[in-house]
């Protein structure tokens, strides 16, 4: 099983097109039949640095990227230096010096004179295409679709990039034969597309009838920022940068309140600022969506890097009591999700939705359908579009704790939407009777929430020796980690998507299990002690790691067996 | 005859007896009135303090915002249905203060909302502590050795931000002046600031002129 999968790298300064190559390299691994899923680490500077980007493919699907490296790629000399551990005995390793300089005991180290190749062609910003057709040779891919999918991606200088892949191919060819992979061959995906994670969120949002956003730029949220700006006018959408986080919550409070379905987004710092916001939305019952895409903190912490370190800020996020809804995706497909589920639950609930992702899930790529025609449920909630005099927005009669909304613009609508404690119409009251009525009505949507909200995935039997409770990114490394498992029957696997309200079926399947292991990407594992607050909740082991790195496969694997 | 309680609620005001906010409050209904604006197209945010409390006594879309926020919601409001007459009824604390970034943000893409500050020179409804706009030198309840900050010219400040504009102070004690200019600042295509010097009943004498 394992052998069917491979994992190759390229690394190297900024601004050599480490990642577009990266990811052209992807769409040709996808065309050429294999699932592909990758990863990429970048320093928080503009030039210059150390980047890397990795693809691990595999003739069944891929789920997470593995940390042992099959073909390794240096773009210039020393930048293997910080990739020593991901290399096994068999690793290739292809570097732009003289391998007999180095003092690198593992692998096979190949010379891949990159710089004189280039410079043959006129260019010294090649070296990532030349690259890829040594990697097309060894990992014996179709020239043809190589060739096809550089033109396209290079339209402006095919000619020149079309000879570098040949120059690569060529060179592999005459000097690494005997190193080929033995590669299974691929056969046609039924997912062809690849995107990451905040554009998924995106293209979830639009399919969703989202139509506002507004967001402040900050890493690793920006991604979503950036594709639904250029889709602003293909879909009719309103894309607002303002002059701070607090600005784009309340102005995204401002256009849900006038009827649009509206999103912000951004990363734990920002969100910070957003509180306020996230507490409006509450007592006012706007429902909007907050994208919060963790990096690791506390403060300005690792930008480019990951971690899920912020889970109980969403869940506790915004002063007072009032009902939320925090769902976290797992992967890619799940981002896209919840793009639009957020939305539905949001005017369902008319109460603040957060999906909390973070860099591992918003800046993966992998491979999946056409996202641009995929078709999801639009759910609009107790919209009026006419109403009577008197018309009360905040009517105390309702099982759900959800009352009929009213769009300005709409006669007789009229009503306050209002921050302080207020009357079935919206005006300020400060009445004891009226005040606990108000907010038990609001408490009620935490029963319609675990109603609605996203269910848990249990994978597996629940007969099964040990169960994995996890959330979020974690998902596929341990769905890939499994895969590797000889004894993969003894366990079962919980990927919670909701994580507030808590569901009381986690109670119940948890019980089913005597051994527990709770595997989080984070210092204080966050989901234990939120479920410790819920039930009688006794994990046996607990995973955690919190330095700015995703769990790879390998990693768990070992934890597990 | 223009029908002035079409927008109002049935709210009494709380304000204090002679606050000038009552003339604010009159001078926006005649506006309203006077350019037969429909109630369910205007929405009004309002700010946290003695101005905003405006929310309770008039019968319009409306949305009593945080503190310092009422430009950022009403920003959301007007891009997302520009057909709205969106406006802005805040304190000089709330919309100098909290909520100046928020301000500088509107002028300068000069959305087309209206922002009426009743500049009474205090945090009034905290109890009267210093504001932005406060006198140099004013001994207030934070700053009872005399307030050490220069004032904000909020009208100068806009007009450097964006001349193209509608920024205009005007004396909150001349009732025909006031409601002059809220239509005039109704009328304009683009985004509207009017300043409206007020003098705190409760709180204001302790200021230096
Ligand atoms: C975030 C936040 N900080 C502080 C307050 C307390 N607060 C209420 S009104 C106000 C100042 C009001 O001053 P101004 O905006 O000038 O309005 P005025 O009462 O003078 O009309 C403050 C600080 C609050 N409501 N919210
Ligand atoms: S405290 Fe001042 S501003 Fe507030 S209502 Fe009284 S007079 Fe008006
Ligand atoms: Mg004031």
């Amino acid at each position: 099983m394992l052998s069917k999968t491979f994992t190759l790298k390229i690394a190297g300064p900024a601004g050599l097109g480490i990642k577009s190559g990266g990811q052209l390299l992807s769409k040709i691994l996808i065309e050429s039949g294999y699932s592909v899923t990758d990863y990429n680490e970048y320093p928080s500077l503009v030039r210059g640095g150390h980047n890397a980007y990795q693809i691990t493919f595999s003739n069944t699907k891929a789920f997470a990227p593995h940390y042992n490296v099959d073909a390794f790629f240096a773009m210039t000399p020393g930048h293997w230096k910080t990739h020593v551990s991901e290399f096994t005995k068999n690793t290739l390793i292809f570097v732009d010096e003289d391998p007999k300089t180095l003092n690198l005991k593992k692998g096979k180290v190949l010379n891949l004179p990159l710089k004189e190749l280039s410079t043959k062609l006129g260019s010294n910003l090649v070296a990532n295409t030349i690259s890829i057709g040594v990697a097309a040779y060894i990992f014996n891919l179709d020239l043809k679709i190589v060739k096809k999918l550089v033109a396209a991606t290079y339209a402006k200088a095919s000619d020149l990039n079309l000879t570098a892949v040949e120059t690569g191919y060529e060179f592999a060819k005459d000097n690494f034969s005997k190193y080929r992979f033995k590669v299974a061959k691929g056969k046609k995906q039924k997912s062809p597309e690849l995107y990451d994670g905040n554009e998924a969120f995106g293209w979830g949002f639009i399919q969703g009838g989202g139509n506002f956003y507004a967001a402040y730029p900050m890493t690793p949220a920006t991604g979503t920022l950036h594709f639904l700006a250029t889709k602003q006018k293909e879909y009719k959408l309103t894309v607002v940068h303002p002059e701070d986080e607090i600005s784009a919550a309340n102005m995204t409070a401002g256009a849900a309140f006038a009827g649009a379905r509206a999103a912000t987004g951004t990363s734990g710092g920002g969100f910070a600022l957003m509180n306020e916001a996230v507490s409006l939305c509450g007592v006012t019952e706007i429902g909007m969506v907050y994208y919060l895409v963790s990096r690791p903190g506390p403060a300005t912490g690792l930008p480019t890097w990951t971690a899920q370190g912020d889970l109980l800020h969403a869940i506790y996020s915004g002063h007072g009591e009032f009902p939320k809804v925090v769902i976290a995706p797992g992967d890619l497909d799940e981002s896209f999700e919840m793009g639009a589920e957020s939305l539905n639950l949001a005017a369902e609930l008319q109460t603040p939705v957060i999906v909390v992702s973070d860099k591992f899930v918003g800046e993966s790529s992998s491979n999946t359908k056409d996202l641009s025609k995929a078709k999801v449920k639009v759910k609009l909630g107790n919209i009026v579009d006419k109403a009577d005099a008197g018309f009360k927005r905040y009517s105390l009669k309702t099982k759900t704790g959800v009352s009929p909304v009213s769009i300005p613009g709409t006669p007789n609508g009229e009503f306050l939407s209002n921050s302080y404690e207020h009357d079935e119409f919206g005006f300020s009251t400060e009445d004891a009777n009226l005040s606990q009525e108000m907010f038990d009505k609001r408490a009620k949507k935490i029963q319609t929430a675990i109603k609605l909200a996203p269910k848990p995935i249990l994978y597996g039997s629940d007969k099964a020796k040990k169960l994995i409770i996890s959330w979020g990114s974690t998902k596929g490394v341990i769905l890939e980690a499994l895969k590797m498992m000889e004894n993969e029957e003894d366990f079962a696997y919980l990927h919670i998507k909701t994580l507030w309200p808590i569901n009381p079926e986690l109670e119940t399947i948890t019980k089913a299990f005597k051994e527990i292991i709770v595997i989080e990407n984070n210092g204080f594992s966050q989901l234990v002690t939120l479920l410790k607050s819920q039930f009688n909740f006794n994990p046996t082991e607990i995973i955690t790691k919190n330095n700015g790195r995703p769990f790879f496969p390998e990693e768990i694997y070992a934890k597990l067996k | 005859m223009p029908n002035l309680n079409n927008y109002r609620s049935t709210v009494t005001p709380t304000w204090c007896p002679g606050c000038y906010n009552y003339m604010v409050f009159a001078g926006l209904q005649a506006a309203f009135s006077a350019l037969n604006i429909p109630k369910h197209k205007l929405v009004i945010n309002y700010d946290i303090g003695c101005a905003g409390n405006m929310a309770d006594f008039l019968n319009t879309y409306g949305a009593h915002t945080l503190h310092g926020r009422s430009i950022c919601m009403a920003m959301g409001e007007k891009l997302v249905n520009p057909d709205l007459t969106v406006c802005v009824i805040g304190g000089d604390g709330g919309i100098y203060g909290e909520g100046l970034n928020h301000l500088i943000a509107a002028a300068r893409a000069n959305t087309d909302i209206k922002v009426f500050v009743s500049n009474n020179y205090l945090y009034s409804l905290t109890t009267g502590q210093t504001s932005p706009t406060t006198p140099k030198g004013s001994k207030t309840k934070s700053t009872p050795n005399g307030n050490l900050n220069e004032p904000i010219d909020a009208i100068k400040l806009i007009e450097n931000i964006n001349p193209h504009v509608f920024a205009k102070r005007v004396d909150g004690r001349n009732p025909l002046e006031l409601n002059k200019s809220i239509k005039e600042a109704m009328e304009f295509k683009g985004f509207a600031l009017i300043d409206i010097a007020q003098e705190c009943i409760a709180f204001g004498k302790q200021l230096k002129s």
